[in-house]
Order: C-alpha cells, then sequence, then structure tokens
C-alpha cells in the first residue's frame, strides 16, 4: 500500500516536473502537433472498430431490458447518454492505454536502458523537453480527438443497430437523446477523457523515463505502466463520476430554483 | 582546467560502488580507469558529467562542484564535456547525419559560440567528424539500424568529438570493436590530447590500450582506488590483480607493442 503511494507521489511530481518544462521552454508547438498526428492516426482503426461495436453491444442489450417495460422509445437516450457518461471515454482511455502508453513506455524505455536518454542529456538537450512534453500532450489532445470520433462512430453503429435489429427508426432513436443528454454531458465526457488521457501519457512516459536493468527493465517497465494506467483510471472514474455527478444535481438545483 | 574528485562516496541501496576516491585529471592529459566489470567505472565517469551525484564528496570540473549546480548552470558545464557511452546511444528515429549534428544544433552549443551554425557549416563539420573516426559519408542517410555495431559506436564517437569539448569522457569506446578499429579509436584519443590539448578519461578493461595510449592509469576494485600510477610504474605494481590485468595482456599482444618508448609510432 505504502509502495502504491509511493508510485503514485513519483508519477505525479514527474506530471508536474513535464508541465513546469513545457511553460518553461519554447518551441514545444510543432513536436506537439506531431506526435497528435501520430497517436491519433495510429489509433484511429482500433478506435473505429471498438467504438462501432460497443455502441452495436449495448443498444442491443439496453433493448432488451427496455423491452420488458415497454420503453423502447428511450432507447436512443439510453444509450447515447451511457455512451457519452462512461463507456466512450473509458474505452477510448483503455484502448489508447493499450496500444499508444505501451508503446510510449517501451519506446522510452529503451531509449533509457540503451543511455539514449543520457546521451540527449550530455549534448546539451532536456530529454523532458525533447522527449517527453511532446508525448505527454500529444497523448493528452489526442484523447480528446480520439473521444469525439468515437463518439460519433458508437452512436452511428447504435442508430444503425437499434433500425435493423430493434426496429427503432431514427427519428425515434434520436427524439429522446435531449432528455438524457444535455452539453454538460459532452463537457463532463471530455473533461473525464482529458483526465484519463493525461493518466494514460503521465504513467507510461514516467515509467518509460525511469526504466532500469536492459531488455528485462523494459519489460517490467511496460507491464507496470499497463497495469497501473488502468488502476488509476479506474480510481479516476468513481472519483469523476461521483464529482460530476455532485455537479450536476447542483446544477439541476440552481436552474430549478431559478425564476 | 582539470576534472578533480575529492572524497567520492556512492552507494546504490546497500551496494558501495564508490568509496571516498579521490583523484584529479590535468588538461591535455589522458587518464585510464581499468577495472573488472561492476566496479564502479562507469558510475564514475556519469558522476563528472552530472548524470549521478555522490552521496558524499564532490566533483570539480574547473573548480565548479558539479553536484551543486542548478540546471542552467550544469548545462554549461556539460557543453564543455563530450561524453561516448558503452552503448552507441544514437536516436534510432534520426539518421546518421542528424546524430551527429545534434548537438550542433542545440540552444546550449548556439549560446556557446555565439550564433548558430549555417547548414554547410554543419554538414562540412559531420562530415570531417565522420572522416576521423574511418567513417564514409555515403551512410550519412542511413538510420542506425542499417549499420553494424562497430560502426554505430564510430558514428557514436563522431557525435561526440562534433561540438568540439574540451574533455572527452570514454566508457568503453573500444568495445566490440575490430582490432583496425580499434587501433584508430586509441589514435585519435591519443591525438585529440596531443594537438588540441583536449583532456581524456577513459573506462575500460584493456590493459593493453592503457599501456600503449595512457599518460596515468587509475586502477579501481571494490569502490576504491587499487593504484594510481604512470605506465612505466604500473607494469612495476605487485597488486595481484594488476598483475593479472598485465598477465592476460602479455599474453595478448607482442612486448614490442607495449613498450613505451614506441608511443608515438602508433600515432598517426
Amino acid at each position: 500500500m505504502i509502495q502504491f503511494f509511493q508510485d503514485l507521489g513519483a508519477t505525479s511530481l514527474f506530471f508536474v516536473r513535464v508541465v513546469r518544462t513545457f511553460f518553461a521552454t519554447q518551441g514545444n508547438f510543432q513536436p506537439i502537433l506531431g506526435q497528435v498526428a501520430f497517436v491519433s492516426l495510429r489509433s484511429l482503426s482500433t478506435v473505429l472498430f471498438a467504438g462501432l461495436f460497443v455502441g452495436a453491444i449495448l443498444v442491443l442489450q439496453l433493448d432488451l431490458i427496455l423491452a420488458k417495460y415497454d420503453a423502447e422509445l428511450f432507447l436512443g437516450g439510453l444509450n447515447t447518454s451511457t455512451v457519452i457518461r462512461e463507456v466512450g471515454p473509458l474505452i477510448i482511455s483503455f484502448l489508447l492505454a493499450g496500444k499508444i502508453g505501451a508503446f510510449t513506455a517501451a519506446e522510452l524505455g529503451t531509449m533509457r536502458v540503451t543511455e539514449q536518454i543520457d546521451a540527449i542529456e550530455c549534448l546539451g538537450t532536456n530529454p523532458i523537453q525533447y522527449l517527453v512534453v511532446p508525448r505527454l500532450f500529444g497523448i493528452m489532445i489526442s484523447s480528446l480527438i480520439l473521444l469525439f470520433i468515437g463518439l460519433l462512430v458508437s452512436i452511428g453503429g447504435a442508430m444503425a443497430v437499434a433500425w435493423f435489429a430493434c426496429g427503432i427508426t431514427i427519428p425515434e432513436f434520436t427524439s429522446s437523446i435531449p432528455k438524457f443528454v444535455s452539453i454538460g454531458t459532452f463537457v463532463a465526457a471530455l473533461f473525464k477523457a482529458l483526465v484519463y488521457g493525461t493518466i494514460v501519457a503521465t504513467v507510461s512516459c514516467h515509467r518509460g523515463f525511469i526504466a532500469t536493468g536492459g531488455a528485462r527493465g523494459v519489460g517490467h517497465a511496460v507491464t507496470q505502466a499497463s497495469i497501473f494506467t488502468n488502476l488509476y483510471i479506474l480510481f479516476a472514474n468513481f472519483g469523476l463520476s461521483h464529482m460530476l455527478t455532485l455537479i450536476d444535481t447542483l446544477t439541476e438545483g440552481l436552474m430549478g430554483g431559478s425564476p | 582546467m582539470s576534472i578533480r574528485f575529492e572524497q567520492v562516496s556512492k552507494s546504490f541501496g546497500t551496494k558501495h560502488v564508490l568509496k571516498q576516491v579521490s583523484f584529479k585529471v590535468e588538461r591535455g592529459e589522458i587518464l585510464f580507469i581499468l577495472g573488472r566489470s561492476g566496479m564502479g567505472k562507469s558510475v564514475t565517469l556519469k558522476h563528472i558529467i552530472g548524470l549521478l551525484k555522490p552521496d558524499s564528496g564532490g566533483v570539480f570540473i574547473d573548480g565548479q562542484n558539479v553536484s551543486q549546480l542548478d540546471d542552467i548552470q550544469l548545462a554549461k558545464v556539460r557543453q564543455k564535456c563530450g561524453m561516448v557511452f558503452q552503448h552507441p546511444a544514437l536516436l534510432d528515429s534520426l539518421t546518421v547525419f542528424e546524430n551527429i549534428a545534434f548537438g550542433l544544433r542545440t540552444a546550449q552549443y548556439i549560446q556557446l559560440i555565439g550564433h548558430p551554425l549555417s547548414e554547410d557549416d554543419i554538414r562540412r563539420r559531420v562530415c570531417e567528424k565522420l572522416a576521423d573516426v574511418n567513417l564514409k559519408t555515403e551512410i550519412l542517410d542511413c538510420l542506425p539500424s542499417d549499420l553494424s555495431y562497430g560502426m554505430q559506436k564510430r558514428v557514436s564517437l563522431a557525435r561526440t568529438l562534433a561540438p568540439e569539448p574540451e574533455y572527452l569522457l570514454f566508457d568503453e569506446p573500444t568495445t566490440g570493436l575490430d582490432p583496425i578499429t580499434t587501433n584508430a579509436i586509441n589514435d585519435l584519443i591519443h591525438d585529440l590530447s596531443r594537438k588540441l590539448q583536449v583532456t581524456s578519461l577513459v573506462v575500460s578493461h584493456d590493459m593493453a590500450c592503457a599501456l600503449k595510449i595512457a599518460d596515468r592509469v587509475l586502477v579501481l576494485d571494490q569502490g576504491k582506488i587499487l593504484a594510481h600510477a604512470d605506465r612505466s610504474t604500473l607494469k612495476l605494481s605487485e597488486e595481484p590483480l594488476i598483475q593479472d590485468f598485465l598477465a592476460e595482456t602479455l599474453a595478448l599482444i607482442p612486448p614490442a607493442e607495449l613498450d613505451v618508448a614506441s608511443i608515438g609510432a602508433t600515432a598517426p
């Protein structure tokens, strides 16, 4: 348990160090943009497939339950709300952790154990600025882009399956969406994706950056990055869901109380 | 203009790698640090360039205590030093040209010389350093993965030489190289020291190289300095470890090669 909090503390300090380096140095825009393109394009196909099937599976499951209560008209709203609030940000972050997080931890870990990072430092370049800032901010920004694409595909897929498999037309599907989804829902989803993306980026960069002990050390770094990313995301999801629900309730209360 | 270790101790967990190590390297000198694997040779080098900090004691470069410098001061001190790592440590995603030019494009280097180098100047410098390590310009556009290990090590050396540092730190510079390239690298270290007054600190377990080009040899064992002597005195040492090293060396190369008087002839 103590080890867990030590790891969490070290990862948090690493994040602060990277953010400070970002603000203290210049010329970061171009490399970050390059990483955004790299991460987004590399993850696009996976996100498209996952988004499509998550939407489709969810609509089938929800239709089974709603049909029992003759409430199929709420299928569109319920499905869209679930995808935006919870499933979308979570699935995207787990995919990012598996594909980009592992890749980043392995890449930086290999650079560390083969002394490439030391060499960069000795040649007068800050390795945090040169290697970590672009990757960390690139993954964070990409998580938002990928979430947006994933949600569109997921809702599109759900609409198609609802029409073909459940007999719910597109107007019927979309008519219930405003009852369950507001601008606040989108903002909450984007916030969640940003937090999860930050976790993926920070943990994988940190684990790679501090790797030691040759090929075995790199393997260990990748495994640790994967485990800790998923754990932190689940904890963050629990906390954020509580916090956002509370904000939602307070906002509704205030709106209801106003004339 | 010197590198000075003062009572430096360093431990990793329960393992004491350096125990109150003190020595000094003067300008233009070639100091070899010899010792068995895992005896703290590479750790010694990493202290000089600030990649590791001592638990106690101090490492001084030109009178500045490296472990007490802030990031900006440390970057300035590092600019004076060039380090050749045990691994080639070339950046995988960059070509040979980009790797060698890397140090010439950093903000630190531009600040040091007062202006950025033109692309023509960079190309000229890269080709010059590549020639110094016996490589041809045909490989400039290759990625490190396209090269053999020996070639990668030579490119790594060229990259270190490109910003023309005052101090050169070599961590096993000739490991994995063929005998001809090993000789060429040794001659290069010797040459840089004699002609340009570059100070060189070479970590190695190659006694033959040490006896050929070192001004002084320091033998590290169990975290302590076992011997600190010039080449000729070292050969007279009765320490069992040094005798073992010498015995291995004498078995491999003819005595004439070890003659101190022949050193000048080995340099081009």
